[in-house]
């Protein structure tokens, strides 16, 4: 009756929430930007993101085989990190590069650290800034949404995407990089916005659809999987760099409200930056840190010879985590005591 | 009684795990089982350890002292029942894994189980007790704090003129899930509690006096406001309705609730001149101080999905948990662990011989259902920093950071994130989603860390 009894330290009972359902939570997260994708890019879509996912998981798979380590897929950090690579990679992108990018992700930006949760950089991030070193052009050729006739809507810059690709066209950033060097019309992608907010711009798969991603990142925020923090700071200080420069000069400068829905700052306030793995611990880390990206970002956008900033601004302040865990430490509720 | 009831008090952090009240919160009190013998460990309490004062093969009565210890923070200890003393070693304890015991065989035709105290049907006169005359009652009955720490209760409510007390609080929280003996106390055994609240301020010298209930109690607050109603000199005592969250009844959170300040990290109650008292506690030192009766017996709830019959039972301190689980018709197949207190600071049994002491308020058997699989198998993942520990810990500390560096035996780092501050309520590994025993890293820190420094044997 009473013979296999079982011995453990307290407390005897857990919360019914497993890392498996974090991942789970994001993935449900992201499924309307994954539809919203599949709407503008089709195949592009579907394609880049199962191969990206497959590759991820078997990578990851293969690299516990060869460490002799416990399978550790059921946890779905693979899937997340698959998918995310995916949104932030153009359409266009060829499945050979997705499957490097993929590869490169998991075994390197997670794996040879020791798997989840010791990885100092973003997996998906990693991969991408991969690519981006590896097959620059690839990477920057920006595919029109299905659902768009011509390219008219934003005028093609450059004469090579003209010709050789018609179906190709200027994302709003790289537009807004050309108004600086050609002293092109900054209106022609301030008039965009709406488009912006529902995704009929070019851009990265699953960045382009403001409305997707705001719903996804309300959904983490209703279920507690991330915290307000981190994608308030991003948003408020990107925003605030924003504003300050189109102050300065607005007929160079975008709105800052296009500077927000454009590039990959919404799914990198809600989706990238938020990974609890890369991210502080503290509530004022998490401030100075979305502070960071944020800043960064507008940095490179405005400053910068880069159209997007986001992956490096991500990388960077991954760098910094650890720095800003120990600026930052809590201090018991009854204060520091007296040694 | 006053506009106080309408606000919710409460501390920052904590978790909201399932109460599992209902299943033994209508239970009256009832009488335990009679046991064959009792194995009375001789320490009970915070401090130093008593001394034996009987020998084997001596006659003991109900009431009789069989363990006392000269230092100032220890409690004596009784024998509860009539019966011989059988031997004395070690025996199982809850918290301390062995410890030197006395067992005793009972005497089954000479003794009549202990009723409950009849006097306090109606409101006690303490007036014509003086705090001497309390301060020695408590010392003699060994009373101890018996909500699970176990402190010398005398120590507590003792005038001091160094540390003057001005607030004194009756911890009736009972946050811990299924346990529901102080409840029962609360409605069944009022005026008892109230008396000895009275007792207690009046030794103690405090100024105000806070009840703290937990809102998940509305019949006990309803209860104990009627009563002190009519009792004399308690009208300006407050019932505080406090925000049903754990671990609303541990003490540092207690008194932020109530008062709205935490006491500084490192510094125990009294030294901001505060009192906090378990309500059975309160009803000991009544018993005490009226009836002069020792601490000898005690509420247990005996509870889970598991058991038979559960309920809150009076049984005298020794009883073993076997005995209990016995009398309450047995467990089924399903038990997989059976605690020595509720499910979130409890302690997991080995030895069902282990006896019920004065500190442990229930029995809990868990099923594999309640723990859930992942706890079962014991199975952690790694840490993925998601914050959650941080967020549910009521002394604001990095628990995950504190867990890790004990992990890896860096018990400098665990000191830098303030590992001393940690209650050891268990909220961080109850949040945990990958099911990391964080609570049990920073306990295992904290020897470590009492080794380091010889405050404790190897």
């Amino acid at each position: 009756m009473l013979k296999d009894l079982r011995v453990s330290c307290s407390p005897h009972i857990g919360q019914r929430y497993s890392t498996r359902q974090v991942m789970a939570d994001v993935i449900i997260a992201l499924a309307p930007a994954f539809l919203f994708a599949v709407y503008y890019f089709r195949q592009y879509a579907l394609i880049l993101v199962s191969t990206c996912v497959l590759t991820c998981v078997l990578t990851e798979w293969i690299c516990n085989l060869i460490c002799k380590k416990q399978d550790s897929l059921g946890d779905l950090s693979a899937v997340v990190t698959g998918i995310i690579l995916a949104f932030s990679v153009p359409p266009s992108l060829p499945w050979w590069s997705a499957v490097i990018g993929s590869v490169f992700a998991v075994a390197i930006g997670k794996m040879v650290f020791g798997g989840l949760g010791a990885n100092i950089f973003n997996p998906a991030m990693v991969g991408r800034a991969f690519l981006t070193a590896s097959f620059g052009m690839l990477m920057t050729t920006w595919t029109v949404p299905a659902t768009i006739d011509t390219a008219a809507a934003m005028p093609a810059v450059s004469v090579a995407s003209q010709n050789v690709d018609a179906r190709t066209q200027a994302t709003p950033l790289a537009w807004s990089k050309e108004v600086i060097k050609h002293k092109a019309d900054v209106k022609i992608v301030n008039g965009q916005i709406r488009e912006m907010f529902f995704g009929e711009v070019g851009g990265c798969l699953g960045e382009t659809s403001a409305l997707a991603l705001i719903i996804g990142g309300i959904y983490l925020l209703i279920r507690k999987t991330i915290s307000f923090h981190i994608p308030l700071a991003v948003l408020l200080s990107a925003g605030a760099f924003a504003a300050i420069a189109y102050f300065i000069n607005p007929e160079a400068n975008m709105l800052p409200l296009a500077h927000i829905l454009s590039g990959g700052l919404l799914i990198c306030a809600f989706f990238i930056a938020t990974d609890p793995v890369t991210a502080p611990l503290t509530r004022r880390g998490m401030w100075l840190f979305g502070i960071g990206i944020g800043t960064i970002t507008m940095l490179i956008r405005v400053v910068g010879e880069y159209p997007g900033g986001v992956m490096y601004s991500v990388l960077l302040m991954n760098a910094f985590t650890p720095l800003i865990d120990r600026l930052f430490k809590r201090v018991p509720a009854g204060g520091k005591p007296h040694v | 009684m006053s506009d106080l009831s309408e606000y919710k008090f409460t501390f920052a952090g904590g978790v909201h795990p399932p109460e599992n009240k209902a299943i033994t919160e209508d239970c009256a009190i009832c009488q335990g089982p009679v046991s064959k013998q009792l194995l009375i460990p001789l320490s009970q309490h915070i401090g130093a350890i008593c001394e034996p004062k009987v020998k084997k093969g001596d006659i003991v009565k109900a009431g009789d002292v069989i363990g006392d210890c000269e230092a100032f923070v220890t409690a004596a200890i009784h024998s509860p029942i009539n019966g011989v003393v059988k031997d004395i070693s070690l025996g199982s304890h809850p918290v301390l894994g062995r410890v030197k015991s006395i067992r005793i065989e009972v005497d089954q035709e000479n003794n009549q189980p202990r009723q409950p105290s009849v006097e306090f049907e109606r409101a006690v006169d303490v007036s014509r007790y003086t705090p001497e005359q309390i301060c020695e009652a408590v010392k003699k009955a060994g009373i101890v704090g018996m909500g699970g720490a176990g402190f010398p209760t005398r120590v507590k409510i003792e005038p001091n003129p160094r540390l003057p007390k001005k607030t004194l609080i009756i911890n009736a929280c009972e946050c811990e899930p299924y346990i529901t003996c102080d409840y029962r106390i609360m409605l069944e055994w009022t005026n008892q509690v109230i008396a000895g609240i009275q007792l207690a301020q009046k030794s103690s010298g405090c100024g105000e006096v806070f009840i703290g209930v937990e809102d998940n109690k509305p019949e006990a607050i309803r209860a104990l406001r009627e009563a002190l109603e009519e009792t004399e000199g308690a009208d300006d005592y407050k019932v505080v309705a406090l925000k049903t969250k754990y671990p609303q009844g541990g003490e540092r959170q207690l008194i932020k609730a109530v008062t709205g300040k935490y006491v500084p990290t490192g510094s125990i109650p009294p030294m901001v001149g505060v009192v906090v008292l378990n309500v059975a506690t309160a009803a000991a030192i009544a018993e005490a101080v009226v009836c002069g009766r020792p601490l000898t017996h005690r509420v247990v709830t005996v509870t889970g999905e598991a058991i038979a019959k559960p309920g809150n039972y009076y049984v005298p301190i020794g009883t073993s948990i076997n005995d209990l689980i016995e009398f309450c018709g047995g467990v089924t197949e399903k038990s997989a662990k059976v605690l020595s207190g509720g499910p979130m600071m409890g302690i997991a049994i080995a030895d069902l011989d282990t006896p019920i002491t004065k500190t442990s308020g229930a029995v809990t058997i868990l099923t594999k259902e309640d723990i859930g699989k992942a706890k079962y198998k014991k199975r952690q993942t790694p840490c993925i920093r998601c914050g959650r520990c941080l967020e549910a810990c009521p002394e604001n500390l990095n628990p995950t950071k504190i867990a890790h560096a004990v992990k890896y035996n860096r018990f400098d780092i665990s000191e830098s994130y303030y590992i001393s501050a940690c209650v050891e309520c268990g909220c961080c590994s109850y949040v945990c989603p990958a099911n990391i025993e964080i609570t049990g890293h920073i306990k295992t820190g904290k020897i470590h860390l009492a080794r380091q420094k010889k405050q404790m044997p190897q």
